[in-house]
């Protein structure tokens, strides 16, 4: 009779698990070989700069002198950044644009491709109108918008001027209260096509017999949709809204193009002020030691989102 | 007796002829412009009056049939500049490829707003181009950190004493030379006649001082319930401060003492009465008057010009080009619109840019420099000096920096105001004699490093924060002068 130890039973599994991993490495090689340019190209585009950045962010780079003659400064990058007035309020700017913008995009969407559901003459014509915003060029879109919402010749302005509702264009992007409203208002209209197609894409997979059962049942509509809808559409609802998240969290161009993260930096979002404290005012390191931030939170938020499709997989495999 | 055959008559004078050709273009033995008699008088008696052949004094740089390569980035043409411009930069480009066609040019056009940003970026990579024409604001900047190579007129066939005392304080660095002026300017202030008459005022006078311009903007806007003077507040854009430092400067203050003959960039002045008396100018008109246009802080130059040629707005500072550039808005205009932009191009006036209350009267003194990079900085880290030599005797020759400056801008190297096609300009381009007096009034951005952050952002955070009420007057520039300090002790 053999005697195992404890750590001698550790040992075995540990080989065992070794010798596991790499014979599926081996038998697999071929695949390994085939991702194996996309994980090169990949550490180069991707690892490499992340690492570049992380490094940075613990550097003083004075802007008068070259990147070359940074100084080792510890983590001071970090501690300016979370001493700084302005980092509480770029902050709470980016909370305000990607929570407003997300939700109420969701919601937009979700209403919409609810709307869209159902047979009507003419849907699917609406179908490709409500897209247009999505598909058009943020570029574009915010150059339309920045016209639109122009505060002495704007089209908005000159409707409620000339219809005799106001005396003067209203300010929309000009003044420090109403400036990240307006351009939420704008990333809403971009986006919520998106959140309308993913939700379509869901509704889709609602079993008819559940809602006509239901209907039988006497459930009434409301009932049918928090019952019977709703809780399908939950993982494509995680989902959604994760990826809207992501996306505002990383929104530069409407932003930028739209007021530059002005008046007195009343629209700065993380990612604008990121830009303008590294192209604009070359504090490399700081801006490296901002941008590990907000990789952090966007780790976070792509960790949930892989959960939730981590999720749907073991939903659809169960079922 | 000497006999002389025909032939012998000829090569004679042949070679006569092309040596007093070689005289006269060759800008040295002509006779210096000479800066302590300039106005407009002395400008038009010296247009015209000198014959430059290019392509003849750059072969004595770079020969002709020089074969080789060349990266070059350029501030270009942007959305406010008139048509006209954009021909003559094509024209530049067509010139340069015939004169040195074995040069093989890869150009690439960045606007003011954009060239710094992207430059800075491709230097980080070492992926910079051979040779870059900068705004006058970042020479300086590259040069301290050593990323331009030293290039000074000489280089290039021409004579330090050819340009500009005030643009080459712009390109130098400790005592070194690193890049060479290809435009300088200033701007002048345009009004129309029209509005000044429906409001009250005098049609053919511009307000005489800043406190001047507030009373007419007020006045305006009262009167015809548009904007009365064009303030331009955008953060990033060049134009805010080519706009607000006149006006700074004009009260007495300064972001150093930068106006004054010797500057030290010493120390902070832009929480000193006198600026902060400028600042509150701009507030009254902003946000006590309302008189000027509300989307000053998200705007820039280029949308005032449609607000002024729809009659919309009654004065403001600009370039001479801004005459070219109604023209061709106005052609675009159809119907009612033509009729309505042509009286207002009819009721154009230029003038000088106003004084302070002490008499004192500033300008931007702007324009452009031209420079090589270190071969370490540039992509393939090799720099083809020849050929970047040879692009840049070109563009600061007389006959081309006047051409590329045509419409907007004045040519860096003085002798293009010698030339045939400055008189022909000065024929044809409306109140350039304002702008060319407004020279020996400009004041240069401070030749420091630290200049694009400041001007670019320091300045207009100021104005949009004393505008939009974030902060008050006083803790605006108080708040702009520590900003400037910290910056300068490198934090």
């Amino acid at each position: 009779m053999t005697i195992v130890t404890g750590k001698a039973e550790a040992r075995r599994r540990l080989q065992s698990g070794r010798s596991g991993v790499l014979r599926q490495i081996w038998e697999h090689r071929a695949d390994y070989a085939y991702v194996l340019p996309a994980i090169a190209v990949m550490l180069v585009v991707i690892a490499y700069p992340i690492y570049y950045t992380i490094e940075l962010s613990f550097f003083k780079t004075p802007p008068g002198l070259q990147l070359r003659d940074k100084t080792f400064i510890g983590v001071d990058n970090y501690t300016t950044i979370l001493t700084s007035e302005v980092f509480w309020r770029v902050t709470w700017n980016t909370l305000i644009w990607t929570l407003g913008s997300t939700l109420i995009a969701f919601v937009l969407g979700f209403a919409t491709a609810l709307a869209l559901h159902r047979e009507f003459v003419g849907r699917g014509v609406l179908r490709a109108i409500l897209i247009i915003p999505w598909v058009i060029s943020a570029v574009a879109a915010s150059y339309i918008w920045k016209w639109i919402y122009h505060s002495d010749f704007g089209i908005i302005g000159a409707v409620l001027v000339g219809l005799g509702l106001a005396d003067r264009p209203p300010n929309f992007i000009d003044s420090v209260n109403t400036v990240l409203p307006s351009l939420i208002v704008v990333n809403i209209w971009r986006e919520f096509p998106f959140a309308m197609i993913m939700m379509m894409a869901g509704l889709q997979t609602v079993p008819e017999q559940l809602l006509r059962a239901a209907q039988v049942d006497g459930a009434s509509a409301w009932q049918r949709f928090w019952h019977v809808t709703f809780p399908h559409l939950r993982n494509v609802s995680t989902v959604t809204i994760l990826l809207l998240a992501v996306a505002n969290f990383n929104s530069f161009i409407i932003p930028w193009i739209m007021t530059g993260g002005g008046p007195s930096n009343a629209s700065h979002i993380w990612i604008t002020h990121i830009y303008e404290l590294a192209f604009g005012r070359q504090r490399w390191g700081v801006a490296s030691a901002y941008s590990v931030l907000l990789f952090l939170t966007l780790m976070t938020l792509g960790y949930f989102y892989v959960r939730a499709l981590s999720g749907n997989e073991r939903q659809e495999g169960s079922a | 007796m000497t006999r002389i055959t025909l032939g012998s008559a000829v090569l004679r004078g042949t070679v006569a002829t092309a040596l007093m050709a070689s005289l006269m273009s060759t800008s040295a033995l002509g006779a210096p412009v000479d800066l302590s008699k300039w106005s407009p008088e002395y400008v038009r008696s010296i247009a015209g009056t000198e014959d430059f052949d290019t392509a003849a004094d750059c072969a004595k740089v770079t020969p002709l049939d020089y074969k080789g390569r060349l990266t070059f980035w350029y501030q270009g043409v942007f959305e406010g500049d008139p048509d006209l411009l954009r021909q003559y930069y094509k024209d530049f480009f067509e010139t340069f490829r015939k004169t040195y066609p074995n040069i093989q040019l890869e150009e690439q056009a960045l606007t003011y707003n954009d060239l710094l940003d992207k430059f800075r970026t491709a230097l980080l990579g070492n992926a910079a181009p051979m040779a870059v024409r900068l705004q006058i604001l970042g020479g300086t900047e590259f040069a301290s950190k050593g990323y331009l190579e030293p290039l000074k007129p000489e280089d290039v066939g021409y004579s330090t004493e050819d340009f500009w005392p005030g643009a080459m304080k712009a390109v130098t660095w400790e005592g070194v030379t690193y890049g060479i002026p290809t435009n300088n300017e200033t701007m002048a202030f345009i009004w129309n006649a029209d509005i000044f008459k429906r409001a009250g005022l005098d049609p053919d006078k511009a307000p005489a001082t800043w406190d001047d311009v507030v009373k007419y903007s007020k006045q305006i806007h009262d009167k015809l319930g548009i904007a009365g003077y064009g303030l331009v507040a955008r953060k990033n854009a060049g134009n805010t401060p080519y706009r607000f430092m006149p006006q700074l400067w004009a009260h007495g203050g300064g972001v150093f003492d930068e106006a004054t003959a010797n500057p030290t960039y010493e120390d902070v002045q832009l929480d000193s009465p006198q600026s902060k008396a400028a600042l509150q100018a701009s507030y009254d008109m902003y946000v006590r008057d309302k008189s000027v246009p509300v989307s000053a802080l998200t705007n820039q130059q280029a949308d005032n010009q449609p607000l002024f040629l729809a009659g919309q707005l009654g004065m403001m500072i600009s370039h001479p080009s801004d005459y070219d550039v109604m023209l061709d808005l106005q052609k675009k205009a159809t119907g009612a619109d033509k009729d309505k932009a042509q009286t207002v191009i009819d009721n154009m006036r230029y003038g000088l840019i106003p004084t302070g209350s002490d008499g004192k009267r500033a300008v931007v003194f702007g324009g452009s420099n031209i420079h090589i990079l270190k071969p370490e900085y540039v992509e393939g880290g090799k720099v083809d000096e020849p050929a970047a030599k040879a692009i840049i005797c070109m563009w600061t020759s007389p006959e081309w920096s006047l051409k590329m400056a045509y419409a907007g801008s004045n040519p860096g190297n003085l002798n293009g105001f010698k030339t045939k096609w400055m008189k022909e300009r000065l024929d044809n381009i409306k109140f350039l004699d304002v702008t060319t007096s407004m020279l020996p009034y400009g004041i240069p951005f401070p030749a420091l490093p630290q200049a694009p952050e400041i001007m670019n952002i320091i300045v207009p955070d100021m104005l949009q924060n004393a505008l939009t009420g974030a902060m008050t007057v006083d803790e605006a520039a108080d708040d702009a002068a520590r900003k400037v300090r910290d910056l300068m002790g490198g934090l």
